[in-house]
């Protein structure tokens, strides 16, 4: 079993996924990846806007990469990301 | 009563009982000289109220419409007993059961929020009445506080006869001793407009801005809906309670005529702040109601019509009429009357386990209505709608958690609604970090602003999510319905239970 680090530490975000009507309390893993990250908001927001197609997450006017852990992003308590749904071409 | 017509030494015309106009204008108009304590130690500026003023340029102080006690208890009498009447025929459960159940969740929303609110105007009325700077201003105050006992203890009468037929009533009384989310929002906003507030700011914020522009969307759109709904009980008990605020409310212009004369800024600065706070508050109460939980049937304008007409129309009129400007975020609140009552609606009906009333799912033909009314927003909502609708239909009838979050939601730090503010696309939450390096949420720029203002007065206060956090409320969404007091025999539901009559083919609306 892997030892609890900093990395590890409960992160509580403000998360607003575009097209929903209000911004969630989503709590992650400072090691986990910021493609989590999305999906769990997507999951969190389904029952207002259709989890399907992939999604981009935002900071700061920045696109993050999905591959960064929360930590890696610098993303700090209570910080507000967006998830921006992506249409397909 | 008898009624005749005078005119003061400026030529504003006056309404006066005849029996008593000998000795009226006396009356109302005592004001001592006080010759061996200081008017500051007897009008202390942190509740009579900034600027203070020597007494002396209060004394042109004057409520163009005016009444005695005497008169005012006749006319009081008369209105109870009129209610009274309708009350004991009307509240009862087989005249509820008869109303259309999206109407009944809207009185519900009313009798929760409004009653309690009303009792803490009865302490601000009597701060005014001890504190007002001028003996008309006082005893008007007066009045007010009797009103708005009667404000509270008429709601509380009826729903209390009705609490043993449905329990949701029992929130009339209970909102405002819980923890729920809206008793946490609503708390913020009443004490602070009428428990804190000194005489001038109560008076500016709840009479002015508050009663004098905003509540015409309770008593005249609210008691029109309620006549077409068929409910003659609201209709009247609204109608009796407007013409109270009618006469009440005149407390603000008058007071505000002094202060933008000694201070403009601080009173653009007091109309700017209440006024976001008032739209809040009403885009919430009357917007569910007039957009939501009213049956089509029974609409005739959309909310945003009534604002745009009763509002932006009237209010912009008097502000220019005290040599006042639009508050600074003018055109945020022009969008949001497209866009706040919707997200807030979306959000609640999909949280509404967290509330005590039930809450109407829009069918086809109100989508239509709302599109027709809103054709620059509604699209993005009628998206969520859809997707609300989807789920139902995979879930059944009864399957309320299907369309139900489960995560948390945000707050904002000022005025503790959800994050609701701007648009789907782009919604107007912004995090500021403060000096103590506190991250704090906003859901709007004026909520920041107000903040900003006063920290000092808001930067204690803990909402939903820094109760979570500090491990004063649960995370979980169960135990936080408990710790909002809810339980499955109150909490929200659809009120159709999912049996949609456009999914049962009973028909395309409610």
């Amino acid at each position: 079993m892997k030892e609890a680090t900093l990395d590890d530490a409960a992160i509580p975000l403000h998360v607003f996924v575009r097209g929903d009507v209000l911004g969630l309390v989503l709590v992650v893993a400072s090691s986990a990846q910021i493609s989590d990250l999305a999906a769990g908001a997507r999951t969190a927001a389904a029952c207002r806007v259709p989890p399907t197609g992939r999604s981009s997450v935002w900071y700061a006017g920045v696109r993050l990469d999905p591959q960064l852990t929360i930590a890696q992003a610098g993303l700090r308590p209570l910080t507000r990301v967006d998830v921006v749904p992506e249409v397909d071409p | 009563m008898l009624l005749r017509c005078t005119a003061d030494e400026r030529g504003t015309r006056h309404l006066v009982s005849d029996a008593h106009s000998d000795w009226y204008e006396l009356a109302r108009k005592c004001d001592w000289d006080l010759s061996y304590v200081d008017e500051r130690d007897v009008f202390p500026a942190e509740v009579s109220g900034e600027p203070w003023l020597p007494g002396a340029s209060w004394r042109g102080w004057d409520e163009p419409y005016r009444t005695s006690f005497h008169d005012y208890l006749t006319a009081q009498q008369a209105k109870e007993s009129g209610i009274e009447a309708l009350r004991s025929v009307l509240a009862t459960h087989d005249e509820r059961a008869r109303i259309d159940r999206g109407w009944n969740a809207a009185v519900k929303l009313h009798s929760a929020t409004l009653p309690l609110a009303e009792f803490a105007a009865v302490i601000g009325n009597l701060r005014a009445a001890r504190f007002g700077r001028d003996s008309a201003w006082r005893s008007t105050s007066l009045l007010g506080a009797l009103d708005e006992l009667r404000h509270t203890q008429i709601p509380l009468k009826i729903a209390h006869q009705l609490v043993a037929s449905d329990p949701q009533f029992d929130w009339a009384h209970r909102l405002l001793h819980t923890d729920d989310w809206v008793a946490i929002a609503a708390r913020h906003m009443v004490d602070e407009l009428l428990v804190a507030a000194d005489a001038v700011e109560f008076a500016i914020a709840t009479h002015f801005v508050f009663e004098t522009g905003f509540t015409n969307l309770q008593f005249v759109g609210l008691t029109a809906l309620a006549r077409r709904v068929g409910d003659p009980l609201i209709e009247h008990m609204l109608h009796s309670i407007q013409t109270d605020e009618a006469r009440h409310a005149q407390i603000g212009g008058a007071v505000l005529e002094q202060i933008v004369a000694a201070d403009p800024e601080r009173a653009q600065r007091l109309v700017d702040k209440w006024f976001w706070r008032s739209w809040q508050l009403f885009g919430i109460v009357t917007g569910f109601a007039m957009d939501y939980l009213a049956p089509l049937a029974a609409r005739q304008r959309s909310f945003r019509e009534f604002v745009q007409e009763w509002i932006v129309e009237q209010f912009d009129r008097s502000l220019r009429a005290y040599g006042l400007r639009r508050p600074w975020y003018w055109d945020e609140f022009v969008a949001a009357l497209g866009n706040y009552h919707h997200m807030v609606y979306a959000a609640a009906y999909t949280h509404r386990a967290s509330v005590w009333f039930d809450l109407a799912m829009p069918g086809p033909d109100e989508r239509s209505w709302l599109a027709a009314k809103y054709p620059d927003t509604w699209a993005a909502y009628d998206a969520i709608w859809s997707c609300v609708d989807d789920r139902w239909s995979s879930a059944g009838p009864g399957v309320e958690w299907y369309t139900h979050g489960a995560t948390p939601i945000g707050f904002c730090e000022l005025c503790q609604f959800v994050l609701a503010g701007g648009s789907p696309e782009a919604n107007s939450a912004r995090v500021v970090v403060d000096d103590g390096g506190r991250t704090r949420m906003f859901c709007s720029a004026p909520c920041q602003w107000i903040y900003e203002q006063e920290r000092e007065r808001y930067a204690e206060h803990e909402g939903v999510v820094a109760r979570i956090l500090a491990g004063k409320a649960p995370p979980n969404l169960l135990a936080l319905l408990r710790y909002f007091g809810l339980d499955a025999r109150v909490w929200g539901r659809d009120v159709h239970g999912g049996l949609h009559p456009w999914r049962t083919g009973a028909g395309s609306t409610r």
